[in-house]
């Protein structure tokens, strides 16, 4: 009962819009095209969920979107690391991370889609140079901030310079580098559905604008409510591996 | 032979833009095996950078150090180290803490196992095997650091101001754990602290310090006997070598403050 009354109390304003959009659409002047009812969205939901096209489309997105920042979490951290330790990739990258970092990286699409044509590959690369730089920077300041005590502790019970890397830096750098991943997540599923609404793929954003182009409203709500829960689930996979791996950390108390 | 000699060392920080800041300027000292010596000196003249240099952290810039003999080139298991800042490895448990030097050694986890649970109850803390440092007051912190160190057996201790980062109370607590680990397996150990009554309750000898540049400008030998309490902190002789090493101290501690 306490987790029901929790539940609302954390969820009660979504509960409130779609008791709005459904007064809305059932009293109001909107009509069916501008504004579709819950139900028809819903059952329109399920209908493709059936047919099995919405589940493709949607791995296919959530494949992008997990390639492209696998790719920028993996690259991200190497170059955070190596900026922080190796004076030549800083001066080389620093100039090119502030550059890059206000940059709408989207912009670069019609580049990549030139070089590798309308293909995944160049949606998971727009989607990793979009998401690398919250890592970069992430495992960059958590990398220089690594208290030098503990790395010479490291030292002198024994470990080499290379063993200090895994064992100490990449422990020790955990909690700012979530913090750089909880960032660059949702920025890599906004531009897997932004690339794909461009070029026309058989994902999520390409059968929106698709559904769009037929004056099928309750196709683009539905898949707008999909990819709403999707990304939300993502993300709390997200925080839960976070609180698992960091339950040494002090201000991880959920 | 001596197991630790400082000949003619010097050092010197260069920061940008600025002169180069003289640390530390001929200092000279040798330590014999099992002995206690304490670096008694102001903050600021150089006891952590000479405690660096023997650590290996910090490359030596001019004279000699030896370590049994043999030239310091860097870090090493020979030399245990405990900071102020206890530098434990928040994501690692006590247990692993103190496992991890072992780890490097190639020990069967067998071995390791039991020797981590013997420098457990070294430090009294049972019971909090798989307690995360976050979850421990600072005198427990501390005890895990010189478990993790003197698991892995090293020739010599080397401590700076450990218990500074401690109140009052635990500070006296860890004297007494200190003597009763160097009565229990005696280690040549050097201890750096500005505390006048911590560096002659604990030590065989008591190198002072003077600032700008940094030297070492008297060693004074305490003749207390062995340590048996605290008592011994109310005899007439404690307190005159107190008061004496106080008295060299304080020049330079009000120099350091101008
Ligand atoms: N990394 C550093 N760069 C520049 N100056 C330093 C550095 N470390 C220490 N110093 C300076 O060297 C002097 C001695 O420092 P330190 O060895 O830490 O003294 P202590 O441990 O006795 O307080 C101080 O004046 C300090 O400011
Ligand atoms: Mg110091």
């Amino acid at each position: 009962m306490a987790r029901l009354i929790s539940f609302f109390e954390a969820t009660g304003s979504l509960f409130a819009i779609l008791l709005l959009w459904y007064l809305a659409t059932r009293y109001g002047t909107l009509s069916e095209f501008l504004l579709p009812s819950p139900a028809s969205v819903l059952a329109r939901i399920a209908d493709d969920t059936a047919s099995g096209d919405l589940p493709t489309s949607l791995l296919l997105t959530l494949r992008t979107a997990g390639l492209g920042f696998a790719i920028a979490a993996l690259a991200g951290t190497t170059l955070g690391i190596a900026m922080a330790r190796i004076r030549l990739v800083h001066w080389f990258f620093d100039p090119l991370i502030s550059l890059g970092f206000p940059m709408p990286k989207i912009a670069f699409l019609p580049v990549f889609l030139l070089w590798l044509g309308p293909t995944a590959a160049s949606q998971i690369t727009i989607v990793a140079v979009s998401a690398i730089f919250p890592v970069v920077v992430a495992a960059f300041s958590g990398a220089e901030g690594v208290e030098k005590t503990q790395l010479w502790s490291a030292r002198s019970l024994g470990a080499s310079r290379h063993g200090l890397l895994w064992q100490i830096v990449l422990p020790a750098i955990t909690p700012q580098l979530f913090t750089g991943l909880q960032i660059a997540l949702p920025v890599a599923l906004v531009t897997t559905i932004v690339a794909e609404m461009l070029t026309g793929s058989d994902g999520i954003g390409g059968i929106m604008l698709g559904a769009m182009r037929f004056a099928d409203s309750a196709g683009v709500f539905a898949y707008i409510i999909v990819i709403a829960i999707a990304g939300t689930l993502v993300f709390r996979g997200m925080e839960r591996l976070r609180a698992r791996l960091l339950r040494w950390h002090p201000e991880q108390s959920h | 032979m001596s197991q630790i000699v400082f000949d003619a060392v010097r050092h010197g920080y260069r920061t940008k833009g600025r002169a180069e800041m003289v640390a530390l300027s001929d200092v000279n000292l040798t330590v014999e095996q099992g002995e206690f010596v304490s670096l008694l000196g102001p903050s600021g003249c150089g006891k952590s950078t000479l405690l660096y240099l023997l650590g290996g952290f910090v490359p030596l810039q001019s004279g000699r150090i030896l370590m049994e003999g043999k030239p310091v080139t860097g870090p090493g298991p020979d030399r245990g180290v405990v900071f102020q800042n206890f530098a434990l490895f928040p994501w690692k448990t006590v247990r692993q803490n103190i496992a991890y030097g072992l780890e490097r050694q190639g020990l069967t986890a067998q071995a390791r196992t039991e020797r981590v649970q013997q420098f457990i109850d070294m430090v009294q803390l049972r019971g909090f095997e798989d307690s995360f440092p976050s979850q421990l007051s600072g005198g427990m912190r501390q005890r895990v650091a010189i478990a993790r160190t003197l698991a892995v057996d090293p020739r010599v201790l080397l401590m700076d101001e450990p218990f500074g980062a401690l109140d009052a109370q635990t500070r006296e607590i860890m004297h007494e754990e200190l003597l009763a680990i160097m009565r229990r397996t005696p280690m040549t150990t050097i201890f750096v602290t500005h505390d006048v009554r911590e560096a002659v309750y604990l030590s065989d000898r008591v190198a002072v310090m003077s600032s700008r540049p940094g030297r070492i400008k008297e060693v004074v030998t305490i003749d207390l006997g062995p340590r048996t309490g605290p008592d011994i902190m109310k005899s007439a002789k404690f307190n005159e070598y107190v008061e004496y090493l106080w008295s060299q101290v304080k020049t330079d501690a009000v120099k350091a403050m101008q």
